[in-house]
């Protein structure tokens, strides 16, 4: 049973009592006399931590057998998630707006924003979690035979055929035989005399070659398609239009057009393609068709003409009119070069992410990383524009109707715009903390200046409100992708409801530009302050933020002097800002109370390591490179002496520092005083439960030490070394243990001063240690950490890599839950109010992690909810529906005489049959004086309306 | 939603040591000095004016000190009636055979107390004629009066004290005094009513060093005495009547009567504290030293909010309010060297007049041209108030009127008041930064602001324009951007910037110093300025070294 207790990413140390070193660990103070010991247990830990390797193998065994004994702590369904690139589909009545997630399809309402429904799709295999295989969702389509079905279609080449009005089929995929699927294409061709459903996929072969295979649903339950087409240049995009006459296929500067053959087609087999291809000037990023079908005179529908438009990687539009008549005609030979001219059309910078025809075909609409929505007229090439949009635009989808615009921004929200006035009716925002994409962004198809970034290297900043816990406040950038803009800054805070899983509002905390160019002349991206720390005060009004900004270093080379490098002529440059912010009511904004410009500094400004909130009093502390503690209180702004006051009259507050401790440095031998100056230092502080301490970590790797200082004070209680083995991450306090996460976890008693329980990580690469955190929740006494689960392949943290979540109890040593989640985990909260945590991960997924029956407070869809009124809605209104309508839509307190018959006339189809004395139950609880809130009332007998009947 | 386009938000720079504060900027609006040599140059001794201090006084009294134009200047053996509207002396009381003290008109306005160096005490009627006919003597005190003060809330009751080390409550028709109080053991030299409720009470401070209050209810001798370390030269309470100041010596102490202790000591004076006076409703406290320095305190926490200095030692102070808020009109400061310095504060029209004046007289000194677009600007304000005239006229047929001027902007006509962004800014914004660059750098600029090019600046910084915005410049659009960085980089909150600015002038421009002599003048200016301050900082470094030292010494 020695690796009881191991998991993917940590390794259980012995036991004390087998460890002699660790027994003398357990009681240790910074006397002189034991430094000899200290470096023999660097030694001996270190060893330890190569030990580590043998161990791996037992892991999933050890972990599976813990996951049967315990039963206390489970992880809920994930909610959110990102929204793919894929159009966003309109159902054909534009009630309902079909959202592509990465492991979901959801679907929303156009009426109020409302969540419907949301169907899962188990993508990860749970078989072959231990190796990663790039599944995603690469399309989805709406059925055009029955538009209750959308086609859903994955890279490894599952194709699900899923109900969107119920969810069935997420579990029952096609599959068809594919080393990569790239695109499909659905459209209805008639086969036999009727309409039927064909799937074209696009195969991928090799690096550079691909298939475009046929499918009907009858063949998908085989297997075996139609080969339609093949071809040599490395493919992206397939769509067909007009039941499947026309296909188009995009393969980098090429395009290659398909036309149906023969008129009748009786079985799969018999569909065949003339193909041709022609030249683009430029890379395709995005196409979209504009047939116009006719009815010949035996009345066969027939292509009459096609508008093509192409958006380009550079940013430029290409419109092919009539494309149909420029093509050679049947055997008349292959395509001449420059037979076929298109018009341009050139405002973007960048690559153009989506071009789409409007229903009329008068205007093109547009948008890409400028985060303008560009309005074409064709025919005069005159521009209309609707600027300073939140994000890049990855996907415009014009309604059926041509009534309003689908527009999917890149910060995880899509909004539909009605086109006379140009406002959002519908607005959809998830999550929009920093994800890592699935395919590489439409921006990168040509070579940038810049690099994009593909890895995740810092964990997510976010907090919880203790007076709101629904609302979580994560900083996100202004994208939401990392590889789209070559910088991960994080200069807003957005408040995300995870009760009602809507984004609530998002508030600048830090210099942003929105209106401005976001990119430098040289076509760099501008880097904006990223928000490194946030803390609420624990009466929820304040809210202490820290972002830091330097210059990047390709700006640094005119300042290197003498044997200076880049990155310190940066360093040296860096403004960090430690800000205290008024939290308002719900919509307001915040309002920046103070800003502190160099909280920590020595010649230069200092990087703030950590912030911690007294869990007591409105109070902060920060810890910085300069080895000092510093406490921010808040005091009333004075001016000459009185009490400034706001425009409303209310007292204004401003925060200062109100004690500053400078910390201990360990004490080496006397000639190492300097290196351990220069070296690399880090630090971390905790408030004690009581608010009485502060615990303050701080030092360079070599030799950390813990402080406890006394808030009234300042002065120091305790002093504790040799707890961190290499840099701090964290330090947590709880009861009387003090959790410190560095290489090592431990958990040590500060009060008997005794080594509770240690594990050491086996990730230890420098990304892997930075997403490594730890949170505590007081309710239930327990600690959650998050770790990527080592990946011996890949040193970076890019898509792919794991992360695991384990949870102690403070009392027990061993883990009380572990869970290896697919994607990385980025930041970890304990929940307020309850005794769970709050996780969210890479794929913008929220995760609640609760402990017994305690039920999650995420937000459950509608439809699980019941009160889905798309049946009803889809339904043909009957007379009986109506009244029942009528009857609803009339107001309790309102019932007057004769409404009371028509409810009575239609008693039986009445929904909510409420007994008198239940009603009584409520009104009669208590004497009129001692009643209870008159909303109480209120939502006591709206639930007794509303609650299902029960089926006699 | 789309975003709106807002201006460049501008740095906020961290607040320097004395930045003048909205109280300084009051205090210095009293401007407009008015000088006043008394006769042969006596020392100013006293200046007072009726002030409606008191919450409850009778209705008639209020009435009457708001329509009350007068304050009494003593000096030597005159007394000067001034009026508050035209700052001019009215009329001179000369009939004293000594030096006349504290001269005091009643809150109607219409007598006046003085105590003279002989013991005598005379009412003068101060109203009509131009000479004062003495109403009432007494010559009871037989040793200097040094003073005499109506009763806030009574019209015929009065206080005086003596040097005779007595204080002593009148009555007006009687010959002889209604109470005497004796204790103090020295002169007394300054001494007030109580005011609120308890007009009973009164106080005075003597150069035995005490403060003693009295009660003209209780027989015998002082309810509560203050000791101090200096004679004390004046009293004044505050108008909530539970807190008294003391002048002893350069310091000035606060004591709070209820819980009978002192509160505050304030020692901002370097000399004799000779004056107090209450200003703006009672909010703030003025004193006169003989250091010459007048000082402004707030009264929650004593903080000296503002302060000024006088050429001679002041010996006498009040801070005149006048109109129906009682705002404060003059401040009126007597020195030793017998000069009344009289400062107004305009407010309300009789200040707007004063700003057109101004105007126009600037105008005129730059030329015709300003004249006329004053004149213009003028002429249209005046279209503006007619309409809006004749559209309230209108209005009593009229349901709804839409005003030419929507008042604050927003409301009316759904134009949406957006500032318009200035030339600077749009050029930032369409990516001109050097244009940008240039317009703000120029020092010569109407709207030149240092800060503005520092905002600029940061902001090329955070965009990675900084560099483009220097490149491919001449002579002459370099020279502006080199004196605005030698001129401000010795200024630690443009410091950074500054120096980055520096670094990239040196680096693109440095091989062309050598063909140029104003640039060559220029760059040679910055070095001497960075030289300069690297000498500064030499010399902090040693003085800190200097001083490390010296604590280690200590400890």
């Amino acid at each position: 049973m020695d690796v009881h207790g191991d998991t993917a990413s940590l390794k259980r140390k012995r036991e004390p009592k087998d460890d002699p070193t660790l027994a003398q660990k357990k009681h240790r103070r910074r006397t002189k006399q034991q430094e000899d010991t200290n470096a023999n247990d660097d030694q001996n830990s270190s060893s330890a931590a190569l030990q580590h390797t043998d161990g791996d193998l037992d892991l999933s065994e050890a972990s599976l057998q813990l996951r049967q004994t315990l039963g206390s702590w489970k992880v809920s369904k994930p909610m959110g998630g990102r929204m793919l690139d894929i159009d966003p589909i309109f159902s054909p009545d534009e009630r309902h707006l079909i959202i592509t997630y990465n492991t979901s399809i959801q679907v929303y309402s156009t009426d109020d924003s409302l969540l419907v429904r949301r169907i899962a799709l188990p993508l990860t295999r749970t078989d072959d979690a231990t190796e990663f295989v790039s599944t995603h969702i690469v399309s989805s389509v709406l059925s055009k035979c029955d538009t209750d079905y959308i086609w859903v279609a994955c890279s490894d080449g599952r194709i699900w055929h899923i109900n969107w009005t119920s969810g069935a089929g997420a579990d029952t995929p096609f599959t068809v035989e594919a080393k990569k699927v790239l695109d499909v294409a659905v459209d209805a061709a008639e086969i036999g005399g009727k309409p039927e459903d064909v799937l074209l996929v696009l195969k991928k072969l090799t690096k550079s070659s691909a298939q475009i295979v046929a499918y009907n649903t009858k063949a998908l339950a085989t297997g075996n398609g139609k080969l339609l087409h093949t071809y040599d240049e490395s493919p992206q995009l397939l769509r067909c239009v007009a039941g499947g006459r026309l296909v188009v296929a995009a393969a980098k500067e090429t395009l290659h057009i398909g036309l149906l053959k023969g008129r009748k087609a009786t079985s799969l087999d018999d569909l065949t393609y003339r193909f041709h291809c022609f030249d683009v000037p430029d890379i395709v990023s995005c196409l979209d068709i504009r047939p116009t079908l006719r009815t010949t005179k035996k009345g066969v529908l027939e292509l009459q003409s096609v508008d093509l438009v192409v958006g380009c990687a550079r940013g430029a539009i290409y419109v092919y009119h009539d494309l149909l008549s420029k093509l050679p005609g049947e055997g008349s030979g292959s395509l001449k070069a420059g037979m076929i001219q298109p018009k341009k059309y050139h405002w973007h910078r960048r690559a153009v992410h989506s071009v789409k025809w409007s229903e009329d075909g008068n205007y093109l609409i547009s948008g890409g990383y400028e985060t303008v929505l560009v309005l074409w007229q064709v025919d005069t090439g005159k521009l209309d524009f609707l600027p300073h949009l939140s994000a890049t635009i990855e996907n415009v989808v014009v309604s059926p109707r041509g009534s309003s615009y689908a527009i999917h921004l890149d910060d995880n929200s899509t909004m539909i715009l009605s086109t006379a006035e140009m406002k959002p009716t519908m607005y959809v925002s998830g999550i929009q903390s920093l994800v890592l994409g699935d395919r590489p962004s439409k921006d990168s198809l040509v070579r940038r200046v810049w690099r994009p970034v593909d890895e995740i290297a810092a964990p997510l900043v976010a907090t919880v409100n203790p007076q709101t816990p629904s609302q979580m406040y994560l900083s996100v950038g202004n994208g939401q992708q990392v590889s789209q803009g070559g910088s991960s800054s994080t200069p807003l805070l957005q408040v995300f409801d995870i009760s009602s899983f809507h984004g609530v509002t998002k508030h600048a905390i830090a210099r942003t530009n929105p209106t401005d160019a976001n990119i430098t002349s040289e076509g760099m991206p501008i880097t904006e302050p990223t928000a490194t720390k946030l803390a609420f005060s624990r009466d929820g009004k304040w809210l202490a933020s820290v972002d830091e900004w330097q210059p990047p270093e390709r700006d640094a080379d005119v300042f290197l002097t003498g044997s200076k490098t880049p990155a310190e002529a940066c360093r040296e440059r860096r403004e960090i800002y430690l800000k205290f912010w008024e939290v308002g009511a719900d919509d307001q904004p915040f309002q920046l109370a103070s800003r502190i410009n160099d909280a920590h500094h020595t010649d230069r400004t200092e990087s703030i390591f950590d912030l911690a909130s007294d869990p007591t009093s409105s109070r902060f502390a920060t810890i910085g490179n300069d080895g000092v503690v510093r406490f921010w209180t808040p005091r009333l702004r004075k001016r000459d002496g009185l009490a400034a006051t706001g425009p409303a009259g209310q007292p204004l507050r401003s925060w200062s520092c109100s004690r500053a401790v400078s910390l201990p440095i360990y004490e080496q031998q006397d000639d190492s005083v300097e290196m351990a100056k220069n070296a690399q230092r880090s630090g971390a502080i905790a408030f004690s439960e009581d608010g009485s301490i502060l615990f303050a970590a701080f030092g360079p790797p070599s030799g950390a030490l813990v402080v406890a200082i006394d808030t009234e004070t300042g002065s120091f209680r305790d002093v504790v070394a040799g707890m961190f083995k290499g840099e701090i991450r964290a330090i947590k306090s709880l009861g009387s243990s003090l959790i410190m996460l560095s290489e090592d976890l431990i958990v040590y008693d500060i009060v008997s001063d005794e080594l509770l329980y240690s594990y050491s990580l086996k990730e230890t690469s420098e990304a892997a240690k930075r997403l490594t955190q730890v949170a505590v929740n007081y309710e239930s006494r327990s600690v959650a950490l998050v770790a990527p689960v080592p990946n011996p392949t890949q040193g970076k943290m890019k898509r792919g890599a794991r992360s695991e979540l384990v949870v102690f109890n403070i009392q027990k040593d061993e883990p009380q839950l572990v869970k290896t989640f697919s994607q990385l985990i980025t930041s970890v909260c304990a929940a307020p109010s309850s005794s769970g945590f709050i996780v969210v991960d890479a794929a913008a997924q929220i995760w609640s992690v609760t402990e017994g029956a305690e039920q999650a407070p995420l937000l459950q869809p509608l439809a699980d909810l019941g009160v889905d009124d798309s049946d009803a809605a889809e339904r043909e209104p009957t007379s009986e529906d109506l009244l029942l309508q009528e009857g609803e839509a009339s107001d309790d307190e309102m019932e007057d005489a004769d409404q009371d018959v028509e409810m009575e006339d239609d008693d039986d189809t009445h929904a909510a049959v409420v007994a008198p004395q239940r009603l009584a139950e409520i009104f009669n609880a208590a004497p009129a004086f001692a009643m209870p809130p008159i909303d109480d009332i209120f939502y006591q007998v709206a639930a007794l309306f509303s609650t299902k009947p029960v089926n006699a | 939603m789309a975003a709106e386009v807002l201006p460049l938000a501008q740095v906020k720079l961290p607040s320097g040591p004395s930045p003048v504060s909205a109280e300084q900027r009051y205090w210095r609006s009293f401007k407009n000095q008015k000088s006043h040599t008394s006769t042969a140059s006596w020392p100013i001794s006293h200046i007072s004016f009726p002030a409606a201090a008191g919450t409850n006084l009778s209705h008639s009294l209020v009435a009457a000190s708001k329509l009350n134009d007068l304050f009494a200047v003593t000096s030597g053996p005159r007394v000067d009636i001034f009026s508050i509207r035209k700052r001019e002396p009215l009329k001179t009381i000369g009939r004293f055979d000594s030096e006349a003290h504290c001269g005091e008109i009643r809150a109607d306005g219409r007598v006046l107390v003085a105590g003279e160096d002989s013991g005598r005490m005379q009412v003068f009627d101060v109203g009509g004629g131009t000479r004062a006919v003495i109403l009432k003597t007494w010559h009871v005190h037989k040793q200097p009066v040094w003073v005499t003060k109506w009763s806030p809330t009574e019209l015929t009751t009065l206080m005086s004290a003596s040097d005779d080390k007595t204080v002593r409550l009148w009555d007006l028709p009687s010959n002889n005094p209604s109470r005497m109080f004796t204790g103090h053991s020295d002169y007394v030299r300054c001494g007030a009513f109580m005011p609120g409720g308890n007009s009973n009470l009164l106080v005075s401070g003597s150069y035995d060093e005490t403060v003693r209050v009295w009660d003209a209810r209780a027989p015998g001798g002082s309810v509560m005495t203050f000791k101090h370390a200096d004679p004390v030269e004046d009293v004044l309470p505050l108008s909530s009547g539970t807190t008294l100041l003391a002048a002893a010596g350069s310091a000035i102490s606060v004591l709070d009567l209820v819980a009978a202790k002192p509160l505050r000591l304030i020692t901002n004076h370097q000399k004799t504290v000779t004056s107090l006076s209450l200003a703006s409703n009672g909010q703030r406290v003025v004193s006169g030293s003989l250091d010459g320095h007048v000082k402004v305190f707030e009264t929650s926490d004593w903080n000296v909010v503002a302060g000024s200095k006088y050429p001679s030692p002041i010996l006498s102070l009040a801070v005149i309010a006048a109109g129906a808020a009682q705002e404060d009109r003059h401040l009126a400061v007597g020195m030793q060297s017998g000069v009344l310095s009289l400062r107004t504060r305009l407010s309300g029209a009789a200040a707007e007049k004063a700003r057109d004046r101004a105007a126009v007289e600037a105008a005129r000194d730059v030329g015709t041209e300003a004249l006329e677009k004053l004149d213009a600007q003028k002429a249209k304000r005046k279209r503006a108030a007619t309409t809006n005239t004749s559209m309230e006229l209108l209005g009593e047929s009229a349901d709804v009127i839409i005003p030419t001027d929507a008042p604050g902007g927003g409301g009316g006509g759904g134009r949406s008041k957006r500032a318009k962004l200035k030339p600077w800014q749009r050029n930032f914004r369409q990516g001109r930064y050097a244009a940008a660059l240039d317009e703000v750098v120029d020092m010569a600029g109407p709207q030149y602001q240092p800060v503005t090019a520092l905002t600029l600046l940061v902001a090329l910084r955070h965009r990675s324009a900084l560099r483009e915005a220097l490149e491919g410049r001449d002579e002459i659009s370099l020279l502006p951007l080199l004196k605005w960085v030698s001129k401000h980089i010795s200024d630690p909150r443009y410091l950074g910037i500054c120096v980055d600015v520096s670094f990239h002038l040196l680096d693109l421009y440095s091989e062309h110093v050598g063909g140029s002599a104003d640039l060559a003048v220029l760059f040679q200016a910055l070095l001497g300025k960075v030289s300069k301050e690297v000498e500064k900082a030499q010399m902090a470094i040693q003085t800190n070294g200097m001083v490390e030292s010296l604590m280690f010494g200590g400890m």
